[in-house]
């Protein structure tokens, strides 16, 4: 290759005609296109793996509640409690558009009984179906003599004749058990640990997940807040709702970045100064990490036509190491001779930095074998920036920085002598030394090994403030809630074999709820029997309550009335027992807080949700068993899917990280012969030695290691090619790029490790360890000038 | 449903509690006597939808602040109910036919709490469920009940009362077109009311 100056000038101006189209593509796209990255992280399963149905259930539990702003506001006394709620209320009531209050419509469903009243003879409750099997005649006379005698034998439904045995008033107490929740004086009521609660739901009218939502929501219920405290002092609030998580986590990130992000860029900016004597450096390496950014972004969305924001992150962290190339080049050209122009340096360092280059790539391509979208997607996304951040500093460092443009600083004046101290590993060493010092090592790494331990559980990776968190678990207790992300999910080939299969799954799960393990369920067949079921009801009621000389006839015996009072009740109950079908039910006000359980028909399957109140964590092995074996029941957790999904992603970007360490070797094989092991082990010994102290420091080894460990070995390479390039004339440059983009990379991603939000901090605290550890290990594996080389330097 | 079922349960609490209420509140309060315990005969009568004859019961009902109350059904069989603070149990015979309790049915204290407030002649608790419209003459009152939401109405329908320093009646016709009449007589109020066996009971 022959770069003369024109040729390096026409190749500057080529690039900036790409550079050009990518900003202009980028620029169509976001702005344009309006394009949004993926959120859903159950995307980044393998195609096969995912499920229409199984999706659409999440977005009927979870998207609902998002949106959702659920709050309770209690006092000893409920005159109180109800005082304090409308401060509350009238502090939101103006703001309708942002956040709408939830109107309870009373009046509006007084009638809804009267929709069930045909169906009333087939609405039995479990114990009294279960009392019908077992009970004799006299137990059902006596129960309806009391019933008739007695002024308040507790729940009564229309007429006595509608009802005689009261099992429709069992039903009806039993449906009622299913939430705690109960309308008191034209609001919502709620009872427990000794207060009164005001019940107050509210739907956000924007993404909770949209910052101006966040800015504009939050205060206001604050606000609420204090103006229920101040009508009441004693009063209690509770608020629960994504859009506080959101904005708490939002809050965290922002503070972060003005403490951190800013601690970053002051250290990285004085860092290139002192080295340099001018800021220009550290603007070309942004410039040309930028660029591979925006050329990553462009060519995935033209390949793929969507990108996850996880990708995005990932991807963008791993580009970060092409600050490399720009500062080997920069530190080659402080040191170099003044005379030599820089295309000709450029020249001369092309083959390390193409190295580099290519063991990068080929170790970020290790990750596109896996067959996960979200490591394939990140594999090309990061390896198109890093060679579009390459080809940057390639087609523009020479033309941008001349000969003189940099200065020599006092960081880097002082720094420079320190590596002719360093101790190293030469080729003749003190046997005896090495083998105890690996020793060493090999027990210090297999202790620190021994105390790591896994966890993938996405819930280690909430960083939610506790009061959040307490409140949130208050009002799921108070509320008797279900969990909206562990349930069952039923399907059939019609809304009748849906049913019965639930009727299937609610029979084991009756036994979980006596071991305590669930304290109930909900689901649209406690309101709508199978039809199966109804007829089995209708004949059981037949035989048992209403046929012959039985309880009905016996009654009427009791109480002085006719055979024709005995043939007209009958008459009068069997009418009312016109079968319930679920489409007529969905379409009443009763069904509305249960609509939410039926998907419906999806994918040409009809689909319904078993949700479970009062679950215990510990129980979910008992009830995930609990689906097994039963047709078209499938347990669903999704706390543990989406942990699942990062704990294979972990484990395959750790083999990919292994298989990339030996691809690494391979490339670089041809250069460095014998000396290759040189290039790797630096970045290989601080690996295992960043994981024992991770062991030691007692973190539980997860995704966000596995991937610092990953750019680790991007960076890290690029340290050991430096080290082991050959340029003569007792070269220190080498040594000060290293220090350069460890220190760089130890500002940039090792100060993560102060964040509060635990999968940063993983990779921060990775990044910060095995970036100083690589840092301090280069030197020591360097040959000194006497020693024979094995490889000719090939440019 | 959990409207209804509520507005079911207030109704009993509301029959069961009515002893003293009244409108215009102030005055009916003041002819209202308030004794700690008080207990009495009652005899009832139900006419029912679809039946030819009434059917008509006695027995005992005790009243007792602090502690609840206990309808004690004699005639024509034995069967107790009784409401305390935390729970309502129906007791048949020996057998408990039904128990509710504030655990599985929230409401079940705040029947009891309108209850309470009945007996203590707090009648503004009443107000809040009810409209109240009544008159006063020279030797009792009399008084009508008109729910205020249409849940409540649907379920219990129509309440009227009359007494004077105590109730002496209660009237309750349904939507459904049963009609219940409570009459109540020999009341007794200070220590000596409550019966020892009824003391068991509460």
């Amino acid at each position: 290759m022959k770069l003369d100056m024109p040729a390096q000038k026409r190749l500057a101006l080529l690039w900036a005609l790409v550079v050009c189209l990518l900003v202009g593509h980028n620029a169509w796209l976001w702005l344009g296109q309006r394009i949004v990255p993926d959120t859903d992280i159950l995307a980044l399963l393998p195609l096969d793996e995912r499920d229409p149905v199984l999706q659409q259930s999440f977005t009927h539990m979870v998207d609902s509640a998002q949106q959702r702003v659920v709050v309770l506001v209690g006092a000893k006394e409920w005159t109180d409690a109800q005082r304090a709620a409308d401060a509350y209320r009238a502090v939101l009531a103006p703001h309708g558009a942002l956040i709408k209050f939830d109107a309870i419509g009373d009046e509006a469903q007084a009638g809804w009984l009267a929709g069930l009243q045909r169906h009333g003879s087939l609405l039995v409750g479990a114990a009294q179906e279960r009392q019908l099997r077992e009970e004799p005649a006299r137990f059902w006379v006596d129960s309806a003599m009391a019933r008739l005698y007695s002024a308040f034998s507790g729940p009564k439904l229309g007429a006595f004749r509608d009802d005689p045995f009261g099992l429709f008033a069992g039903w009806m107490q039993e449906r009622a058990g299913e939430t705690p929740v109960r309308p008191r004086d034209g609001r919502l009521f709620v009872a427990g640990e000794g207060r009164e609660y005001v019940l107050l739901t509210y739907t956000l009218k924007q993404s909770a997940f949209s910052l101006g939502a966040q800015g504009a929501v939050v205060p206001l219920l604050d606000a609420a807040t204090l103006a229920a405290r101040g009508a009441v002092p004693s009063a209690e609030v509770i608020q629960a709702g994504v859009v506080l998580h959101a904005a708490a986590a939002g809050r965290q990130a922002s503070s972060e970045i003005h403490t951190i992000g800013a601690g970053s860029i002051i250290g990285i900016v004085l860092l290139t100064w002192l080295t340099f004597r001018s800021v220009k450096p550290i603007s070309l390496i942004v410039l040309a990490i930028a660029i591979g950014f925006l050329g990553a972004l462009s060519v995935c969305w033209l390949l793929f036509g969507r990108i996850h924001l996880l990708t995005l992150v990932f991807g963008a962290s791993l580009i970060g190491v092409a600050q490399d190339y720009g500062i080997y080049f920069l530190c080659h050209r402080l040191g170099a001779d003044p005379q030599l122009d820089s295309p000709r340096l450029l020249r001369r360092l092309l083959p390390g930095l193409g190295l580099t280059l290519l063991a990068a790539v080929i170790g970020y391509l290790g990750l596109a074998l896996t067959p996960f979208p979200g490591l394939r997607h990140m594999a090309v996304f990061s390896a198109l920036g890093l060679v579009f951040a390459w080809l940057t500093v390639v087609c523009w460092f020479p033309a941008l920085i001349g000969p003189r443009t940099l200065k020599m600083g006092p960081l880097a004046r002082s720094y420079r002598g320190l590596a002719a101290r360093w101790p190293r590993f030469s080729n003749q060493p003190a046997a005896l030394l090495l083998a105890l010092l690996v020793l060493l090592l090999g027990v210090f790494v297999a202790a620190g090994w021994s105390r790591l331990k896994v966890n993938d559980d996405i819930r280690s990776l909430q960083s939610s403030p506790p009061a959040l968190v307490r409140d949130q678990i208050k009002l799921s207790k108070l509320l008797d809630a279900p969990s909206p992300v562990q349930y069952y999910l039923v399907r059939g080939g019609s809304n009748e074999e849906v049913l019965q299969r639930e009727e299937a799954l609610k029979r084991r799960l009756d036994p979980l709820i006596k071991q305590g393990d669930i304290a109930g369920y909900q689901a649209l067949s406690n309101w709508v029997p199978s039809l199966r079921v109804q007829d089995e009801r209708q004949a059981l009621i037949d035989t048992r309550l209403l046929a012959g000389a039985g309880p009905l006839a016996q009654l009427a015996h009791e109480i002085g009335e006719d055979a024709a009072w005995v043939e007209a009740t009958r008459a009068h109950l069997r009418a009312n027992s016109e079968p319930l079908r679920l489409d007529d039910f969905l379409r009443t006000s009763a069904s509305e807080p249960w609509r939410h359980l039926w998907l419906g028909k999806v994918e040409g399957e009809h689909a319904s949700i078993v949700a479970l109140r009062g679950m215990r964590y510990a129980s979910i092995p008992s009830l995930a068993r609990a689906a097994e074996g039963l047709a078209g029941v499938q347990w669903v957790d999704k706390v543990g899917g989406i942990s699942s999904v990062l704990g294979r992603y972990r484990a395959n970007m750790g083999w990919v990280l292994l298989g990339a360490y030996l691809v690494v070797f391979a490339v670089l094989f041809p250069r460095y012969r014998g000396r290759t092991w040189r290039v790797l082990a630096p970045t290989a010994m601080a690996s295992l030695l960043t994981l024992a102290l991770l062991g030691f420091a007692g973190q539980s080894l997860q995704l966000f290691h596995v991937l610092a460990l990953m750019l680790l070995l991007g960076v890290g390479v690029d340290y050991g090619i430096f080290m082991q390039e050959e340029h003569g004339r007792g070269d220190d440059a080498p040594w000060l790029a290293v220090g350069l983009s460890a220190a760089s990379t130890i500002l940039s991603f090792g100060l993560l490790g102060l964040s509060g939000t635990p999968a940063l901090q993983a990779f921060g605290l990775t990044m910060l360890l095995g970036t100083a550890l690589v840092w301090l290990g280069a030197p020591c594996f360097t040959l000194t000038k006497e020693e024979p080389h094995v490889s000719p330097v090939l440019a | 449903m959990k409207r209804i079922f509520l507005a079911v349960l207030l109704a009993a609490s509301c029959a069961a509690g009515s002893a003293h209420a009244a409108a215009p509140i102030a005055r009916i309060q003041a002819m209202l006597a308030k004794p700690e315990q008080l207990c009495g005969r009652f005899e009832q009568s139900k006419q029912l939808a679809g039946m030819k004859k009434p059917l008509l019961s006695t027995g005992r009902f005790c009243v007792v602040a602090g502690k609840g109350v206990l309808w004690r059904t004699l005639k024509p069989f034995p069967n107790t109910l009784r409401l305390k603070r935390d729970e309502i149990v129906h007791l048949q015979g020996e057998r408990v036919a039904m128990r509710l309790d504030a655990t599985q049915e929230p409401t079940v204290r705040m029947i009891n709490g309108v209850l309470f407030s009945l007996l203590a002649g707090d009648l503004g608790q009443l107000e809040t469920l009810f409209e109240v419209d009544g008159s006063v003459a020279e030797n009792g009152w009399k008084v009508s009940l008109k729910a205020r939401s249409a849940a409540l109405a649907r379920a219990i329908g129509a309440i009227s009362l009359d007494g004077a320093a105590y109730v002496r009646s209660i009237q309750m016709a349904e939507e459904s077109g049963d009609k219940t009449t409570i009459v109540f007589s020999d009341i007794k109020t200070g220590p000596g009311a409550v019966l020892p066996e009824e003391a068991a009971l509460l």
